[in-house]
């Protein structure tokens, strides 16, 4: 177990360090070192997360929002752990396995700045934020 | 999520994904939504007279609210601005199959075409209104 649980957040950390070494505004949920050796989790700003796992479909990841549920709410651990509602929306769930091989995290992490890339250019948040404008100060029109 | 082809096709080939000049006299925008709730819609409309000969969005949203939305731009493309008042959420939630839960996305939708409406209205009185001014300066 000790062995494993150090080649498994060996191969966790890679893929965290390629994603969010390649692309800005993504950040970690939970502790730094301080949590599971398999787990990642992630909000990248200015994309929505179920949008993300459409764009990745031949991964198996899991976004942390419950819009499959009766309300809009977003996960209430990742609330728990501080991340704001902005962000909320904009997370991913990754789990590393005991079979995941080093080309599969590598994979995964070119396809996931590909499609946050691809969707931020859809966005109208990322538009925004690039215009310089205080995302937290706008009024927005909820129906 | 059982998503439908025509949705998975609109998020792959989003139709008139971008953005047109906001300060434009002849361009209506709309933003609806707020990142909270997980969705927020760009909607623009050029409009030359009385029609509307190009559309854009931007969405941040699931494949769902992207497909509503991307649907809505190719839908407004040709419409006059009367016409396009009568674009309704329920004949998007049929085009694209949409599941009870992903109706939201389609009243988001036709809420951004309103608002990107009466964008266009407000600025096209306020210029006339000026027009107006200016001749009675004029005179």
């Amino acid at each position: 177990m000790p062995t494993e649980s150090k080649r498994i957040a060996a191969m966790r950390d890679r893929l965290q360090a390629q994603i969010m070494e390649t692309l800005d505004e993504c950040y970690l949920n939970g502790h730094q070192t301080q949590r599971l050796p398999h787990n990642l989790n992630i909000s990248f700003a200015y994309v929505e997360g179920e949008a993300l796992l459409m764009g990745v479909k031949e991964i198996a990841l899991s976004s942390g929002s419950a819009c499959t549920s009766a309300t809009l709410e977003p996960s209430y651990v990742l609330r728990a752990l501080g991340v704001g509602s902005d962000l909320a929306h904009s997370s991913i769930r990754f789990g590393l396995g005991r079979f995941t091989t080093e080309e599969e995290v590598d994979y995964t992490a070119k396809r996931m700045v590909e499609a946050v890339k691809r969707l931020r250019e859809m966005s109208p948040l990322y538009e925004m934020a690039k215009e310089g404008i205080d995302l937290k100060s706008v009024q927005w029109a909820v129906h | 999520m059982a998503y439908s082809e025509k949705v998975i096709d609109h998020y792959n080939n989003p139709r008139n994904m971008g953005s047109l000049p906001k300060e434009d006299k002849s361009v209506g925008t709309g933003i609806v939504g707020a990142p909270e709730c997980g969705d927020v819609m760009k909607l623009q409309i050029k409009v030359e007279n009385d029609r509307i000969v190009d559309a854009k969005f931007k969405t941040f949203g699931c494949g769902s609210a992207i497909a509503s939305s991307s649907l809505a731009t190719e839908w407004l493309k040709g419409r006059t601005v009367d016409e396009a008042y009568k674009i309704k959420n329920t004949d998007i939630v049929q085009e694209l199959n949409l599941p009870p839960v992903k109706i939201h996305c389609s009243v988001l939708a036709e809420d951004a075409i309103k608002a990107a409406l009466e964008d266009y209205k407000k600025k096209a009185s306020a210029g006339a209104a000026q027009g107006e001014k200016a001749v009675a300066q004029a005179k």
